[in-house]
């Protein structure tokens, strides 16, 4: 069986914690094993990038070549991490000159972009599937519309081809209905939540995601579903950000699959907007 | 028209093919926060081309822009409009042209944190820009809610190879490549 190289990155031991708890119970049910990354650092997010490019390489680099000697599959649940270490890894193979000052720079840490990265989609599709999923799951989901939100970092990536359609993706769509739930179709599955301007610029990141709330209300939702960390705390802090209209609680693709395989969510108590009427809706089989 | 060779100046640091762009406009009906913004996305291309490079560099629109790439990804020419923003925004800040710094500065702090522990300390970063910006008490309300629910790394998480991570901020340091508008 592989083994996969598990790069948590800095939120899903921090703001995100229980996005990890989540997929290990997921994983542990679908038989997926992993082994957390020694001694990980930050990719550099998109701080790095913004100041120096060179230097965010470098960061996602240190990780890459960490991760070379543990086998080839890198998997990195959070969307910043997957698309900053995808982006350097190809970099790294393809450019020998970019390679070689990165090396100069994480030496005696050498990276060759050996690895595979993949995000949670991909890897629950490669390493689980749909039908299997399918076949384990044993609750009822039937009774939760949900809208599935993509976020911008996890396809819109550049000079290089996406996992999925970079404007219209769909693999997540298709897990979502192999858990059960009822998928609804919607505009706005790449629109961006305020990405990391909470805290520069407040009030962009509550007009942006009161959008992207007030769109999943208006079709019915009773969640929205997303892979990524910084949409699902900027959607959940709507309610500290000012907004006074109803909420639909944001949950991570894992923990529709959790509430699929096991009826309930560990990370309950973490989520700002409460997700018991969602539980509440979950039936036996 | 004060800067000949600008463009050309634009090209050679990002490896985008400015030149290429016919005004078409997606990347500016694209973009969720034009409302914000002082110049328009593709007026900011044209002006690069036009050589206009105080407007561009002294304009809001490059610290608006929230590097979310639809712009980008819609160009017919391929233009990678927000990797352009980003290269604008190094230059603007390197000439003390920045229309706004916030958003730099909390970069800034990140990376310290980054550089001192080898991961985000959250809690520290956040406080350390809200002291910078002479502001701690705004936001206290979100702040306690989120640590009632677990929602902020409150203690720094030492890597230990401490050596290596100051190392490659060292050599990073090392190439002059910080602020300045150039790709790797």
């Amino acid at each position: 069986m592989v083994t996969l190289t598990y790069y948590p990155g800095c939120s899903l031991k921090t703001s995100s914690r229980f996005y990890e708890e989540s997929f290990k119970a997921i994983f542990a049910s679908l038989g997926i094993a992993y082994r957390e990354l020694d001694d990980w650092s930050c990719c550099g997010a998109s701080a790095a990038p913004t100041i120096d490019e060179l230097l965010g390489h470098a960061l996602a680099g240190r990780n890459l070549a960490l991760a070379e000697r543990e086998g080839d599959h890198f998997f990195a649940p959070c969307s910043a991490c997957y698309n900053r270490s995808l982006i350097t890894n190809a970099r790294i193979r393809e450019d020998k000159k970019l390679r070689e000052k990165i090396n100069a720079m994480l030496y005696p840490l050498q990276c060759t972009g050996s690895v595979e990265v993949k995000n949670i989609i991909e890897v629950l599709h490669d390493h689980a599937g749909i039908e299997m999923i399918a076949q384990r799951i044993a609750h009822d989901l039937s009774s939760i519309r949900v809208v599935p939100y993509y976020g911008c970092v996890l396809t819109r990536i550049m000079k290089m081809d996406a996992f999925d359609d970079k404007e219209d993706p769909t693999s997540m769509d298709s897990l979502i209905w192999s858990a059960g739930a009822e998928l609804i179709s919607w505009p706005y599955k790449m629109e961006c939540c305020g990405a990391s301007k909470t805290l520069t610029s407040k009030d962009m990141t509550f007009e942006l995601s009161s959008r992207i709330m007030d769109m999943a209300l208006s079709l019915g939702a009773d969640a929205i579903v997303t892979p990524c960390p910084l949409c699902q705390l900027n959607l959940d802090l709507l309610p500290y950000l000012g907004r006074e209209e109803r909420n639909v609680p944001v949950l991570f693709l894992t923990e529709l699959l959790e509430l699929g395989l096991f009826g309930t969510l560990k990370g309950t108590g973490s989520h700002i907007i409460p997700v018991d009427e969602i539980v509440k809706k979950v039936k036996g089989k | 028209m004060d800067h000949l060779g600008f463009l050309h100046e634009m090209e050679k640091a990002t490896g985008e093919k400015i030149s290429a762009c016919y005004q078409c406009y997606k990347c500016t009906t694209g973009c969720p926060v034009v409302a914000d913004m002082d110049i328009y996305p593709h007026r900011i291309i044209r002006h690069i081309i036009l050589g206009n490079k105080d407007r561009v560099l002294g304009s809001r629109t490059i610290w608006t822009c929230l590097q979310c790439t639809t712009c980008s990804v819609r160009c017919p020419n391929d233009i990678d409009v927000a990797r352009i923003f980003s290269a604008l925004r190094k230059m603007s800040v390197r000439e003390g042209r920045a229309a706004e710094r916030d958003t730099w500065r909390f970069d800034e702090i990140f990376l310290e944190s980054v550089q001192r522990h080898g991961r985000l300390n959250e809690l520290g970063a956040i406080l350390r820009y809200k002291i910078d910006k002479k502001d701690l008490f705004s936001d206290t309300k979100m702040g306690m809610g989120m640590v009632k629910k677990g929602r902020i790394g409150l203690m720094p998480h030492n890597i230990r190879d401490r050596k290596g991570m100051e190392e490659i901020f060292r050599k990073a340091a090392e190439t002059g490549k910080r602020g300045s508008g150039e790709k790797e």
